[in-house]
């Protein structure tokens, strides 16, 4: 049992944190905010393909470090930390992912490099799903060509700017994931406005036809939707851990510096406890989060330990972006000051793929039927 | 990194639930549920000889004082084990205050003294404290004023838990009565409860557990019962309630608890003949306390593993404590409702049952966790200056 970090795992996490560090700031963020610039900054997104951070975790033969999840969450821990406005979730936890574990080695080879390259940005349709209740797949028809779908997939981040969109699509004889080309003809887009200012869209598809060589599986995605919907819970868990811990230290720094009464507010035993509850919660998530992370990366079960991450990545998220508010008074919510960006982040990945009370409910049952016990 | 049990870890943990599962006879199961959980009978002594003895107990420890020289991280899983099942171990004495002594302790104290107590032949009581010092443990007041080359030591203190069947007492005491800091006038000795001046009388606790006031009458020892430097006892006292605040929180017991009331409730129907565990609020008081519980976990491997780097810092080891005291509470609060009216009855009563009067048991008996081993709200105090580096009110 090794809590430690390679040396591999620091150059990472150094490597990722002197980029984010040089190129995002809460200037640089305020560009993004209320939708007055599409939230992708193209030059730290080139400048993080050029250090080979997207392709952490894609083989060497695809053009990537040939590292693994642990690596890129690490990294993806880094962009919850700034903040980044980059598409890291979608294109390499949503899409190059399950492509490099599930595809064809055809279309590995055709779409994998240039996607660790950066000449082609991916997404996946996988981000709506909650426990119990999967990501509704848009119908398709199987014909001579491939699959002609229609339908629509809700809340797809960075479908216009992406190339491609990884999305399941259910069919006469099963379910089958497929590369949607986003310039296809009878794809539609339109844009929803969330609350952290993200690019989401819903994909709107008209009798949208998808060639054979762009087929993931025709039948039995649901193993692939399975595999995937748990490493991006597990990487929401990672981005929400450094958005927290950083969250966190803001209060911290602000409370020992703000005075009021003559003294620091930190030194008040109210608000000392209120942030070391905090510290404590940003601990567990921690904790579970690198757990969650580890097993996926060693491939093994890890079905509780990520719900168990997710929970704990709700319930830190809503109680440390509330107490880092309060604690700052007025200034927490103050739009000239960075705080209020981290708490719509930690809204954000709290409640997409299953809030803290779904998957209790569904740990609860499965805990009923005899699963998940502690050995 | 790597979150998971090495091979070898697992293959130790199988063994160990092998050797007590073996060990834990109905007699000494009888025994110890006698004696409210705490121990310190005859089959009770005699198993932790045997333990001794098969090497268990220093596991982690290094060769020179009887030990293995495994890590932190085996000898945690080896007291998971033993406490998972249900043997009352003296944690206090082999994993907080005997480390404490073979870092600190003279010749003779690391050549008689460590060597018996991982024999599990030698037990010691812990004396900070008193009347008039609890939480503002620096202002104790018993004393020890030399005499030649012996100690005359004489006071009182209070809540010296397990006195009444320990060898020694790891004893604080105030040894410089014009130090300018009181902490700076403090010194820690090993005092026979075998001494004729040593007396202890039973405190009776809501939970049921005895504990104890304990009396020093002009005890005289000689300087090789002095622990560490002349009025530098408070970083011992600091060091060794470090590692009494991890070894507190030990999940083995809790995780086997709660295995068992699912499985209970599993098992269990509902007048309508539905299962206990079928119900939506049951449910989903299990998944709380699997959530809860799975954190306990790796909070004690993280510190286990961070001991094994020698990178164990305070803040954690506070936030372990306060995460697991409040834990424990709530995790016994949520069993409790899903046993149900069975779960307010002992377990001596008519219509009592073993797993249900377990919880009534802990109930009762873990008010003390918040606030034994250092108050939570000290420990919140240390977590916000040593881990997130704001300034403290003077005190």
């Amino acid at each position: 049992m090794d809590f430690g970090f390679s040396d591999v795992q620091v150059q990472v996490q150094t490597l990722a944190r002197k980029i984010l560090d040089d190129k995002v700031s809460p200037a640089t963020l305020a560009r993004y905010d209320e939708y007055q610039q599409e939230r992708f900054d193209r030059d730290l997104w080139r400048t993080l393909l050029g250090a080979g951070l997207p392709g952490v975790a894609i083989a060497e033969r695809h053009g990537g470090m040939g590292l693994g999840f642990t690596e890129l969450g690490l990294f993806i821990e880094e962009l919850g930390r700034s903040l980044a406005p980059v598409p890291v979730l979608t294109h390499c936890v949503a899409a190059m992912l399950p492509l490099q574990q599930f595809a064809p080695a055809a279309l590995q080879e055709r779409v994998l490099p240039a996607a660790a390259r950066g000449d082609v940005l991916l997404t996946g349709a996988f981000w709506w799903g909650q426990p119990g209740v999967p990501d509704d797949p848009v119908d398709a028809t199987l014909e001579a060509g491939g699959l002609r779908l229609r339908g629509c997939c809700e809340g797809v981040p960075f479908a216009l700017q992406a190339d491609k969109v990884l999305l399941a699509a259910r069919h006469a004889d099963g379910t089958a994931i497929v590369l949607l080309d986003t310039a296809a003809e009878g794809v539609g887009m339109s844009p929803m406005q969330v609350t952290h200012f993200e690019p989401h869209y819903r994909v709107e598809l008209q009798d949208v036809l998808v060639p054979a060589a762009d087929i993931v599986c025709h039948e039995g995605g649901e193993a692939l939707l399975d595999w995937t919907r748990e490493r991006c819970i597990a990487a929401l868990c990672a981005q929400q851990l450094g958005a927290a811990d950083y969250a966190m230290r803001m209060a911290a720094s602000y409370t020992s510096e703000r005075e009021q009464f003559g003294v620091p507010i930190a030194t008040f035993q109210a608000v000392g406890h209120r942030m070391a509850d905090c510290y404590i919660d940003v601990e567990c998530l921690r904790l579970c989060a690198y757990q969650a992370i580890s097993m996926l990366n060693e491939g093994g079960d890890a079905t509780t330990e990520v719900q168990i991450a997710k929970i704990w990545a709700g319930d830190v998220g809503h109680r440390v972006s509330y107490a880092c508010q309060h604690v700052h008074g007025g200034t927490g919510i103050d739009r000239d000051y960075p705080l209020w960006r981290y708490c719509l982040w930690l809204r954000y990945n709290e409640m997409t793929l299953g809030n803290s009370s779904a998957h209790s409910a569904d740990l609860g049952s499965r805990l009923a039927a005899g699963q998940a016990l502690f050995n | 990194m790597k979150i998971q049990f090495t091979e070898a870890q697992r293959a130790l943990r199988d063994e160990l639930r092998a050797y007590f599962s073996q060990m834990m006879t109905p007699e000494l199961r009888a025994e110890c549920e006698r004696d409210m959980g705490e121990g310190g009978g005859p089959l009770w002594r005699e198993a932790l000889a045997r333990m001794g003895r098969d090497g268990w107990i220093g596991l982690g420890w290094p060769e020179e004082y009887g030990g293995r020289s495994l890590s932190p991280l085996e000898q945690f899983v080896f007291v998971e084990e033993v406490m998972r099942a249900g043997y009352p171990f003296p944690f206090l004495t082999t994993e907080s205050v005997g480390p404490t002594l073979a870092e600190h302790g003279n010749d003779w104290i690391r050549e008689h003294i460590v060597p018996a107590i991982l024999a599990g032949e030698l037990l010691v009581s812990i004396g900070y404290s008193e009347p008039a010092a609890g939480t503002d443990l620096a202002a104790l007041q018993t004393t020890a004023v030399r005499d030649g080359d012996d100690w005359i030591i004489n006071g009182q203190k209070m809540w010296t838990s397990l006195a009444h069947f320990c060898d020694y007492t790891w004893l604080a005491v105030r040894t410089d009565p014009d130090a300018p800091k009181k902490h700076k006038g403090i010194t820690m000795f090993l005092v026979p409860n075998s001494d004729p001046g040593w007396s202890c009388t039973p405190v009776h606790t809501l939970g049921g557990v005895r504990t104890n006031a304990t009396f020093y009458d002009n005890i005289r020892v000689g300087d090789d019962h002095r622990v560490g430097e002349v009025n530098g006892g408070w970083k011992l006292i600091t060091s060794q309630l470090n590692r009494e605040r991890l070894s507190l929180i030990n999940f083995g017991p809790i995780s086997e608890l709660f295995n068992r009331v699912v499985q209970w409730a599993r098992e269990t129907t509902l007048p309508g003949g539905a299962a206990v565990a079928s119900q939506p609020w049951v449910q989903a008081n299990f998944a709380r306390c699997r959530t809860l519980i799975e954190c306990m976990k790796l909070i004690v491997y993280k510190q286990s593993w961070a001991m094994t780097e020698g990178t164990l810092g305070m803040a954690d080891a506070s936030a372990a404590k306060v995460y697991g005291s409040e834990g424990f509470i709530e995790v016994y609060r949520y069993l409790g409702e899903v046993v149900g009216q069975a779960g307010l009855l002992r377990s001596d009563s008519a219509g009592a049952d073993a797993l249900a009067g377990k919880i009534e048991r802990l109930y009762r008996t873990s008010s003390i966790i918040t606030f034994g081993g250092g108050t939570n709200e000290i420990q919140r105090d240390i977590i916000s200056a040593a881990g997130l580096w704001m300034p403290r009110a003077s005190r």
